[in-house]
């Protein structure tokens, strides 16, 4: 497997997704890496062809997704993977995954969450999540689609958020 | 025969410009809204088609509803076809334009859910057409 994007993005599988990165990646799997969407019949037949051919789709949880990272050998499908937050991310990574970059690509407004961009809203446990990402060694980088503007998210932009909670 | 609902569920504002252009020809129309996924992540557009769609329950006498998206492969499809749940009683149609939603609010009293839906289909493919400059050569 090839990891060519690990996003945080509470959509999963979407237009910016589906369309912009899959493409401008030339991804060949997207991983939806969700507990509820992965224990659920229903919405696991949905997300698994919201993808049009040839991009192949797989709806783990979070101990599947880890197992499957940890497996994967370098080379194969140019693999997205896809997590609703950054506690899920942070999972992995203490299950061994190490990517470069981790893009946050959407995380929307909910009770008790602060805008940090117009696109990411967050909570303590959010900017705790980034903190230790950030720690572990990973670019935290928010943007929307390929192309678009890159917003690097570090210590200062999270004491700022921080400081609107 | 009870009244067909329809919800237009789309990207940014589209779906809200539909209604008010549905209404600007027709006058006001019931049981036609629109849902934006505007800074809603997936979980919150579910609840938000959910509840629209609980709204018409009534005790099993509501005819039914149609779910307009406009894009078949974005996170409006995937939270509507989630939000539905399978419910026999709910349609999804994609690809939403105005001549579908007008053939909607003309004929949702008067036609079954699957012949109504049928024929949104038609009417919609119908008002696409093409027509090109003849050349002059």
């Amino acid at each position: 497997m090839d990891l060519v994007l690990a996003r945080i993005d509470d959509r999963f599988i979407h237009g910016q997704v589906s369309v912009g990165w899959a493409r401008k990646l030339r991804a060949e799997r997207i991983i939806l890496c969700n507990d509820a969407i992965s224990g659920d019949p229903w919405q696991r037949r949905i997300y698994a062809s919201a993808v049009a051919p040839p991009v192949e789709v797989d709806v783990l949880d979070r101990a599947r997704t880890a197992a499957v990272l940890a497996d994967g050998a370098p080379g194969g499908d140019r693999t997205i993977l896809l997590v609703g937050g950054p506690a899920d991310m942070l999972d992995l990574l203490d299950g061994g995954m190490r990517p470069a970059e981790v893009n946050v690509g959407g995380m929307h407004y909910a009770a008790g969450k602060s805008e940090m961009l117009e696109f990411v809203y967050v909570d303590r446990s959010d900017l705790n999540s980034f903190r230790r990402l950030l720690a572990a060694g990973v670019s935290l980088v928010a943007q929307q689609v390929p192309g678009g503007r890159r917003w690097p998210i570090d210590e200062p932009m999270i004491a700022a958020a921080e400081e609107r909670l | 025969m009870p009244m067909i609902r329809g919800l237009i569920v789309t990207h940014g504002a589209f779906g809200e410009e539909i209604v008010r252009v549905v209404e600007m020809i027709m006058g006001p129309v019931e049981g036609l809204a629109a849902q934006s996924n505007r800074g809603l992540a997936a979980a919150e557009l579910q609840v938000g088609i959910r509840e629209w769609l609980d709204e018409g329950g009534d005790g099993g006498q509501g005819a039914g509803a149609v779910l307009f998206i406009d894009d078949l492969a974005g996170s409006c499809a995937t939270a509507a076809q989630v939000a539905s749940g399978g419910d026999r009683d709910v349609a999804l149609v994609s690809g939403v334009n105005l001549a579908m939603v007008l053939d909607f609010v003309t004929w949702r009293d008067s036609l079954p859910l699957p012949e109504l839906v049928r024929r949104l289909v038609e009417k919609g493919r119908e008002a696409i057409t093409a027509s090109l400059p003849e050349r002059e050569d």
